[in-house]
């Protein structure tokens, strides 16, 4: 049984010699897709446009643009002279924010009980870029707000601590963006090459017509589908690897913990997600469909990887069904090893629940491979 | 016939990665004339014409078709010329006459004569009933006669066919050659491979080609005289133990088996048969037949086939 | 370039896809589908983060300000813990996305007007639910602060206002609650509307495959005439997107469109044409469907995905990538599909990124036309 599985494998190999581009994107291709997405979106939000209209024109007021642009979030504030140049810039989306500072402004922070205005507009079209400037303009306004207090009240500022609570950042000590982004965009490529790879096992060969000629040589359906299977995990875990490599060297990611684990549970969960494209693939007539059956499937997958919005926020329902779904938990192992290192006593109900999927699918997976083939 | 040569192939050669396909071909057809390509696999027939229809570059040599340079106005000659790959799929989804209008659009055939030439095509072609069958649903017979009536659509004076009977059930292939001949008669140039030694016998001139070359280029006829010498069919029991007696014997120039007969050529035919049937007899090899038979172009090739392999 | 030719390959195309029942449904409802379900991922608010409290104070003051947190959906109380070990442990697990540890000095400190001791940890692996719980709690420490201080503040002669003297009004124009589906959808919209490109990819690679592309080659048709017939019914298919797609996420989601529909038409056919295009460019390029699949997974979908400045700023890129943004279709069309539902601006706003679109349009058209050619091999 072995020497056929393994000729069925050479056979399989040939193919992708043939074909090499398949196999040289999965692996070149999806690493550099992440060096790339990785360094793209591995900036906390930064470098925003920012508008401001000086009306004040004081000493105070030229502090306080500068106070904006050390936040950091903007770049150089561009100066106006009008609110229309405000609303066009607006309505152009040319601009995330604009700070607006009233003539009174240095008067009102110099008086004793003076209260010092500020006219903010930030640009809703872009939510994300909105949010971090509202957040950033936030944090400044309560540094200021405390060196006025301090300064109002006669403070010492040894003593006074300020009444904002002071944060620590666990497992992502410098809020390193890559940190969280990366693992989460592995997980997402991974899954899409071997689902992608693995989806076109079978489809191309029943679009091509070639499926019938394996049909008649004396492999058993088993035979096939492990034949089929092995150039699929072999990709697909020089992938992960290539990737894991990746994101450490090039974006400082950790592995915290156990990384014979971690290369352990990959393996377990790429055999998940093959049996998953598997069953793609004996379920589609072409190529094309099996291409855009595992685009939906990547896209339902990736809601619960809780890259794009936490999954607690999620109505229960939906909550109760990212249980079902493979990534979810690989998502959470894989950011438990590399970033929190964690081992087995902590993952094991994710280890168990992919465990238990995997079984699922793949006792699926075989019945309906089998029932195409024979 | 118009003696205007047709096509003009001089020194053609087309190379691809490590192999030399087509080496350095010489050949001028003129209008009119049905010429066969017949070859072993891997000859570089399917090459040529390949590059004949336009299809591939040409590394070396050139080739002129009706007065057309083949390097530099291969576009312009696709209008005039009718092409049938040797896997020629139709559109499967599309039905025969979908598939016929298809080709007929692509060829600018003049939209008042489209329905009429339709009609007609699919008369020549025995597929009228079957107009608005999907492609997907017809015999590989019908496929094939669906593939020449698009080749036909727009009535080419030149046509390429790659192997268009392979495959086909024997009646369909020779209403297929029935197809061809009444065009050859209507004066259209065909160059056609075919790995069929029958159907190269009904051609006016046949090429054999082997690893690129072009080896032989002659009428049918002349083709089968240049085998030297008569045939002998021989039909024994023990082929095997038959052949290995006969092999060697005096006069014996080849042994060539087909199925379970042999066919020897020898030089003297009347003279060596005697001789064969005795050293049988004293092998005591049975025989059921022993006669002597006219050569024909399957000997003839396959004779010359064994020289080239022979080096 | 011949109409007739053109119109030949596009009633094929048409017929092709048609006959082609499951396929058909896939090619039309990817996107849709795919939309609804970003859509939801990716505009659930962060509500009930998971929090654990460390109470070394014990005091009424803190309890109450443990209260204050956690009175309303943001943020929830999931337990109280111990001991740093249990806190340790609890986010560890990912139980709690952030943990509240309040000194033994804390209602002591208040009371002297010395501020504050209390610490936030957050899960720095999921920063999104941290740094909400970060803002609210922040928020809620403003307002506690004030109301226990109330009193002092009073007999001191300072007014609440006193402590947080800065009045900055934050107006939000175009999305007025910030809520990130108003712009986020719409996003989402241009990008879906985009797949029709990797059907495209594959076409010319599903003639070669199934051997029908070599009689394709030997007809006078031109390599022009022969790349558009295959595109033509993809544009039919994506414009059929622009008019269902908007409806249906206006209808499910209540986002505003404020803008004028047939410029966004308009718009977006351009967007399809230069799009399609980029498609048409990977399949050309590669031999089998497959390899198409890949390239155009890898070149057109993904980078849709991340740097069309969709759920990514662009002003965050760094200088190189941006350029390398300004390429894709989807960049611009992004851009014009926000400002048209958003503050529904018109063609006065959006003509450069129209032209940028034409123009790669036809340059992805040329680059097809010129990696094409009619020959075999």
């Amino acid at each position: 049984m072995f020497r056929r599985i393994w000729s069925l494998v050479v056979k399989e190999f040939i193919h992708l010699s043939n074909d090499w581009w398949l196999p040289a994107f999965m692996l070149i291709g999806g690493a550099s897709e992440l060096l790339l997405v990785g360094w793209g979106t591995s900036r906390p939000v930064q470098n925003l446009p920012l508008m401001v209209l000086d009306q004040n024109r004081s000493a105070a007021s030229r502090q306080l643009i500068v106070s904006l642009e050390n936040t950091g979030t903007f770049r150089t504030a561009q100066q106006v002279n009008d609110m229309a140049s405000i609303t066009a810039a607006m309505d152009r989306g040319q601009v995330t924010a604009a700070v607006v500072i009233p003539p009174d402004f240095s008067r009102q922070m110099d008086s004793a009980s003076g209260q010092p205005g500020l006219f903010v507009i930030l640009n809703g079209a872009e939510s994300t870029p909105a949010l971090a400037a509202q957040r950033a303009l936030q944090g400044l306004a309560s540094t200021i707000d405390e060196r006025i207090v301090l300064r109002r009240l006669n403070l010492d500022s040894e003593q006074f601590s300020g009444f904002n609570p002071s944060l620590r950042v666990w497992f992502n000590e410098n809020l390193s963006e890559a940190l969280y982004t990366t693992p989460a965009e592995l997980g997402l490529m991974l899954e899409f090459t071997v689902l992608l790879f693995a989806a076109l096992a079978f489809s191309r060969e029943r679009e091509l017509g070639t499926l019938e000629q394996l049909l008649v040589m004396p492999f058993s359906s088993l035979e096939i589908m492990i034949g089929k299977a092995i150039p699929v995990v072999i990709v697909g875990f020089t992938d992960f690897l290539l990737m894991l490599a990746m994101i450490h060297f090039a974006f400082s990611v950790p592995v915290r913990g156990s990384l014979p684990l971690l290369l352990v549970l990959a393996f377990g969960y790429l055999l998940v997600e093959l049996a998953k494209g598997m069953v793609i693939s004996v379920i589609s007539r072409t190529q094309h469909q099996a291409f855009l059956l595992v685009m939906l499937v990547g896209m339902t997958d990736f809601m619960f990887t809780g890259y794009a919005a936490p999954v607690e926020g999620m109505p229960p329902a939906l909550q109760f069904f990212a249980n079902f779904v493979p990534a979810h938990h690989w998502l959470e192992i894989l950011r438990g090893i590399l970033l929190k290192g964690t081992g087995l006593d902590v993952l094991w109900p994710h280890v168990l629940a992919l465990m238990g999927l995997g079984l699922v699918i793949g006792i699926f997976s075989w019945r309906f491979v089998r029932r195409a083939l024979d | 016939m118009d003696e205007k040569p047709c096509i003009v192939i001089h020194q053609l050669t087309r190379d691809f990665k490590k192999t030399r396909a087509v080496d350095g071909l010489d050949v001028s057809i003129p209008s009119g004339e049905l010429f066969g390509l017949v070859g072993p696999d891997g000859a570089g027939k399917t090459t040529t014409l390949r590059l004949l229809a336009g299809l591939l570059d040409i590394t070396e040599g050139e080739a002129e078709i009706l007065g057309f340079d083949l390097r530099t106005q291969a576009e312009a000659i696709k209008p005039h010329v009718g092409y049938m790959a040797q896997q020629f799929s139709l559109y499967a989804e599309l039905s025969v006459l979908e598939n016929l209008r298809f080709f007929a659009e692509l060829f600018d055939v003049p939209r008042a004569d489209l329905a009429q030439r339709a009609a007609r095509l699919l008369d020549f072609a025995g597929l009228s009933d079957f107009k608005e069958r999907r492609a997907a649903h017809l015999s590989g017979g019908m496929q094939k006669k669906l593939a020449l009536a698009c080749t036909l659509v727009h009535q080419p004076e030149i046509l390429l066919l790659d192997e268009p009977t392979t495959g086909v059930d024997p009646i369909s292939r020779r209403e297929f050659w029935d197809i061809l001949t009444e065009l050859h008669i209507q004066g259209v140039t065909i160059l056609v491979s075919t790995p069929y030694m029958d159907e190269a016998d009904r051609c006016s001139r046949v090429g054999l080609m082997f690893a690129g070359r072009l080896v032989r280029c002659d009428t049918p006829r002349r083709i089968r005289e240049t085998l030297e010498g008569e045939m002998i069919e021989v039909q024994a029991a023990d082929w095997q133990a038959a052949h290995k007696r006969i092999d060697g014997l005096p006069g014996v120039r080849e042994v060539q088996t087909y199925g379970e007969s042999l066919h020897i050529l020898v030089d003297d035919g009347q003279k060596r048969l005697p001789e064969i049937e005795r050293a049988l007899q004293e092998a005591n090899i049975d025989l059921r037949s022993i006669r002597v038979a006219p050569a024909r172009m399957e000997e003839a090739f396959i004779s010359l086939i064994r020289k080239m392999e022979a080096g | 370039m011949s109409v007739r030719h053109i119109w030949a390959v596009t009633r094929k195309e048409i017929n092709h896809i048609f006959r082609d029942r499951s396929t058909l449904i896939l090619v039309l409802f990817t996107p849709t589908l795919v939309l609804l379900l970003m859509a939801y991922a990716l505009t659930v608010e962060i509500k009930h983060v998971p929090l654990a409290v460390l109470d070394y104070d014990q005091s009424q003051a803190s309890r109450t300000f443990v209260r204050q947190i956690t009175a309303g959906q943001d943020v929830d109380l999931y337990a109280y813990a111990r001991d740093m070990d249990e806190i340790t442990s609890l986010l560890m697990r990912g139980q709690v996305k952030a943990a509240l540890v309040i000194s033994s000095g804390f209602a002591a400190d208040l009371q002297s007007m010395k501020g504050l001791p209390v610490q936030i940890i957050i899960d720095g692996t999921e920063p999104e639910s941290g740094n909400f719980a970060v803002q609210h709690i922040a928020q809620s420490a403003e307002q506690f602060v004030n109301t226990a201080l109330a009193g002092q503040l009073r007999s001191a002669g300072i007014s609440a206002q006193s402590l947080q003297p800065l009045d900055m009004r934050i107006q939000t124009w175009f999305n007025p609650d910030l809520k990130p589906r108003n712009d986020i959808i719409p996003g989402l919209i241009s990008m879906v509307l985009g797949f029709p490109a990797l059907s495209v990819a594959l076409t010319l690679a599903h003639e070669r495959e199934h051997g029908t592309l070599e009689q394709l080659l030997a007809t006078p048709i031109s390599r022009t005439g022969l790349l558009l017939g295959k595109i033509i019914p993809y544009i039919g298919v994506g414009l059929l997107n622009v008019i269902l797609i908007p409806a249906l996420a206006i209808a499910w989601f209540h986002i505003s469109f404020n803008g004028s529909f047939a410029l966004f038409f308009g718009l977006s056919a351009i967007f399809l044409f230069a799009v399609l295009s980029m498609g048409m460019v990977v399949g050309v390029l590669m031999r089998t469907q497959a390899a198409a699949l890949a390239l155009s997974f890898l070149v057109i979908f993904f980078p849709g995905f991340f740097m069309t400045g969709i759920f990514f700023p662009l002003a965050s890129m760094p200088e190189e990538m941006r350029l390398e943004s300004l390429s894709l279709p989807g960049t611009h069309y992004a851009i014009i599909t926000r400002g048209i539902f958003l503050p529904g601006v018109g063609m006065d706003v959006l003509w450069p990124y129209a032209v940028m679109l034409a123009v790669l349009g036809v340059a992805f058209t040329a680059l097809a036309a010129l990696f094409f050619r009619k020959k075999l091999g």
